[in-house]
């Protein structure tokens, strides 16, 4: 092995002797896991409507039963099996949001029901909700601004 | 003992390793040098209720493991240096407190091991110790709990992404 001189060299070396990640089957995995949670969603909202109830229910009830059964999985440890097969495709969905917050408020509650999973429960979607919020903030005021002027100019 | 250099110290009376103990966890023992750890075991918990009392279980059986094999008893070690990637090195101050061994606690990451052997060898060659321990533990749960994501998450690890080792280790200079 040739003596490695500069960072540059050192980073080429391990590039080329790191196995790289399986892009097109995480991609597929992804695709039809996440289409999957996705139908099982609309299947439970086309049976809400069904029933006669609204747009909105629905909906509420179609995240209501999605967070549930990520959370009821997470709970037995077999959440993160899927999101390793998945990635992205049960990562994306409500569903990931759901696990991201049960996973530390279990993985916490050895640390008492306060101090661990009260206060870490959100240590892995709290970015999630800051900027989320944050963006629709901004996206709001935009809107705002835009909307008003529109009405002024007719 | 006199310095050499920038980083080398020369020993006038030579260090050596008395006996040496390891135990280490499931994933560690289906790999290839299983066969000279001293016990392995079948799960992370070890029958205890989080993985920090876990890793000091591991690191106090490991110690009194090679305590035993050495048949020195523990009243005649003069310094234990152990360390573990915790914060405040707590599995090992907790694992080892019933040792009432002096407790050197260090950090060295993967290096706190040879850490704790160059510390106790400079306390033995300048006869401040007869016998010392050096361990150091580290557990993969815990490591993960502290400084990255959760277990339960359903996360993808990447095929370069690292495994903390679950495991510890220790040896007797003198």
């Amino acid at each position: 092995m040739k003596p490695l001189d500069t960072k540059k060299d050192y980073q080429n070396y391990v590039d080329k002797k790191s196995p790289n990640s399986p892009i097109f089957k995480n991609c597929f995995n992804a695709f039809w896991v996440g289409g999957l949670i996705c139908s099982i969603g609309q299947i439970i909202m086309d049976f809400c409507k069904f029933r006669g109830l609204d747009k909105t229910l629905s909906s509420t009830i179609v995240s209501i039963i999605l967070i549930f059964i990520s959370a009821f999985l997470t709970g037995l440890n077999l959440f993160n099996k899927i999101g390793k097969f998945a990635g992205a495709g049960s990562l994306v969905p409500i569903t990931g949001f759901a696990n991201s917050i049960v996973s530390p408020a279990m993985e916490y509650k050895s640390e008492g029901y306060v101090m661990g999973v009260g206060a870490k429960m959100f240590t892995v979607a709290g970015p999630v909700l800051v900027f989320g919020i944050s963006a629709s903030i901004l996206v709001g005021i935009v809107y705002l601004i835009f909307n008003t002027q529109s009405i002024t100019l007719v | 003992m006199e310095k050499i250099g920038l980083q080398t110290i020369k020993f006038s009376n030579p260090v050596t390793i008395l006996e040496t103990a390891s135990i280490v966890g499931p994933k560690e023992a289906d790999g290839p040098i299983a066969k000279y750890f001293d016990q392995c075991l079948d799960d992370e918990f070890w029958g205890e209720k989080t993985w920090e009392k876990a890793e000091s279980k591991i690191i106090k059986e490991t110690v009194n493991m090679a305590i035993t094999k050495s048949k020195i008893p523990a009243q005649d070690i003069d310094f234990c240096f152990a360390g573990d990637l915790l914060n405040q090195c707590i599995s090992s101050s907790f694992g080892l407190r019933e040792l009432n061994i002096p407790f050197f606690g260090i950090f060295g990451a993967c290096s706190t091991f040879v850490e704790g052997l160059c510390l106790g060898s400079v306390f033995i060659d300048g006869n401040g110790a007869n016998n010392v321990i050096c361990a150091a533990s580290s557990h993969f749960c815990s490591a993960e709990k502290q400084f990255r994501f959760p277990l339960e998450l359903g996360n993808q690890r990447p095929p370069t992404a690292q495994w903390t080792v679950t495991g510890s280790r220790m040896c007797i200079p003198y």
